[in-house]
């Protein structure tokens, strides 16, 4: 697989030409957004003024036009960047995907089905509404790996009767085949409890966990630090996460610089990183031919692909020969 | 109800919580050392098989040969206790492995496709095994913490808990085995 740098090289070397017709687009792109923004709030506040002030006594038809001019305005937006994302997708995402490895597909549209992302069993909450796109899908070293960009919210009713959304989980979910047989169900958690409440209380909150199978301590110290393990089986558990996967998990973490959500189920392993932000999408304000920006492009596409050689997951004990 | 009656009942229940605890803790231990003996076991179903297909070429490894399977012998005795059973374990564990060095010197075994199926087979019962005394000994920390911490040491002493051992886990053992260079071999 390519380093990063040699990625970067790539962005910049045989992504450049189109990089800068689509930077061109872009220029263009943020001046009509500031014109057709600005035209449209001058529309909304005309008819703000022609309202007589009587209708504002109920506080219902502020809250509706409000309401209104976000909704307008977000498909405003989406209607303008549409052709841009999409050429930016197939122009530059998906050569850079190709770069890394050949074998891998992409597509803008698709994401990881519900059912894959419910049967991680990462969150408990049910999911009712699920978005997503950037799906890759392919092999690895002959290791089946499927991954993309994924947002899932659960909905709330309130005493009114309307809906309120909140956010399950955002971020990058990545499904790998996994090395080793096994049977039963084992859920890696961000330690939020050990670290918020000490070892003690922390520990015996952790343990009273309802909504989770069995605690199981782990014998890494600074794996416990970082994480929760909860699983149906305590032997399985440790069978997967021998020493040097907790070490490679601890690795895998730190370079993210998110948090991360492992769970180990059906002979499969399921990531969720969580960026609460949507991933691969071009930056409209600031240059595509900023440093940091595709550094952001290629370090998310490497940590996604790489998981197949950071986790060592080609090599497969005997069993699964 | 007077205060003294409801002070009692607090009492009863509180004992109560503690003898379950104590005895789901010795329970865990003995359901979790069942799993290791289980993987004990299948490690010293493939010893025959492993000396059988060696010892042809393995001239001057033959006392290491024999003591595996002396100890196996002692493995299947009826009625031998877990602290012998883990002896037994720490034993077999270094023997196989110095069989395995061994086998390096042997171009023959090296290439041989049988030897080559249990080598591998044997690594997955290790890990396997690795795993089982892992989570045994995790739970016998918990059962050990249990009968010396306050307040359950008191009801333990009444019910004659005592400590148990704990598997030694070498520092080889730590690192995993690599399979990466058993691949590298083939």
């Amino acid at each position: 697989m390519k380093s990063i740098s040699e990625l970067t090289d790539f962005y910049y070397e045989n992504l450049y030409p189109t990089l800068k017709e689509l930077d061109k687009q872009r220029e263009q792109l943020k001046y009509r957004i500031f014109l057709v923004g600005f035209g449209f709030t001058f529309i909304f506040f005309l008819i703000f003024l022609a309202i007589p002030s009587s209708y504002w006594q109920s506080g219902d038809l502020i809250y509706f036009f409000g309401f209104v001019y976000v909704a307008l305005g977000g498909i405003i937006y989406k209607m303008l960047t549409k052709d841009y994302v999409k050429e930016f997708k197939a122009n530059i995402i998906s050569p850079l995907i190709n770069a890394i490895d050949s074998n891998l597909n992409y597509s803008s549209e698709m994401h990881i089905t519900q059912t894959l992302f419910e049967r991680s069993e990462i969150y408990t909450s049910s999911v009712d509404r699920i978005n997503g796109n950037d799906y890759v899908f392919g092999h690895i070293n002959g290791i089946k790996i499927k991954f993309s960009d994924l947002h899932t919210e659960k909905r709330h009713r309130n005493s009114k009767g309307k809906d309120n959304w909140s956010t399950i989980f955002q971020g990058l979910f990545i499904v790998a085949e996994f090395n080793k047989n096994f049977h039963a169900k084992t859920v890696v958690l961000p330690d939020s409890a050990q670290s918020n409440f000490g070892d003690m209380i922390g520990g015996w909150l952790q343990s009273k966990n309802m909504a989770r199978p069995e605690l199981i301590k782990m014998d890494d110290p600074k794996f416990e630090k970082e994480f929760v393990v909860y699983g149906t089986d305590q032997v399985e558990a440790r069978y997967i996460l021998s020493h040097s996967l907790m070490e490679k998990l601890l690795q895998f973490k730190k370079k993210s610089q998110h948090p991360v959500a492992i769970s180990f189920v059906r002979n499969h392993i399921h990531l969720a990183i969580e960026y609460n932000k949507d991933l691969f999408e071009p930056s409209i304000f600031h240059s595509l031919l900023k440093y940091k920006i595709a550094m952001e492009y290629v370090q998310t596409l490497h940590l996604a692909i790489g998981i197949v050689e950071e986790l060592k997951l080609n090599q497969k004990l005997w069993s699964k020969l | 109800m007077s205060v003294s009656m409801i002070i009692l009942l607090v009492v009863g229940i509180i004992v109560i919580l503690m003898y379950n605890s104590l005895v789901s803790k010795k329970n865990q231990v003995e359901n979790i050392f069942a799993s290791v003996d289980t993987q004990l076991k299948k490690r010293y179903d493939l010893i025959p098989n492993l000396v059988a297909s060696v010892s042809k070429y393995m001239e001057h490894e033959k006392s290491l040969l024999s003591e595996v399977t002396k100890l196996r012998a002692e493995a299947n005795k009826p009625n031998i206790s877990d602290k012998h059973k883990m002896a037994l374990d720490a034993k077999v564990t270094s023997a196989l492995g110095s069989i395995m060095v061994a086998v390096e010197n042997y171009p023959e075994l090296k290439a041989n496709e049988n030897v080559m199926h249990l080598q591998h087979s044997l690594n997955e019962v290790e890990e396997q095994i690795a795993a089982s005394r892992r989570a045994y000994n995790q739970a016998v920390t918990d059962y050990n913490n249990a009968i010396e911490m306050v307040p359950t040491n008191f009801m333990a002493s009444v019910m004659n808990y005592k400590r148990k051992e704990v598997f030694e886990i070498s520092e080889g053992e730590r690192q995993n085995v690599n399979v990466n260079e058993l691949f590298d071999r083939r």
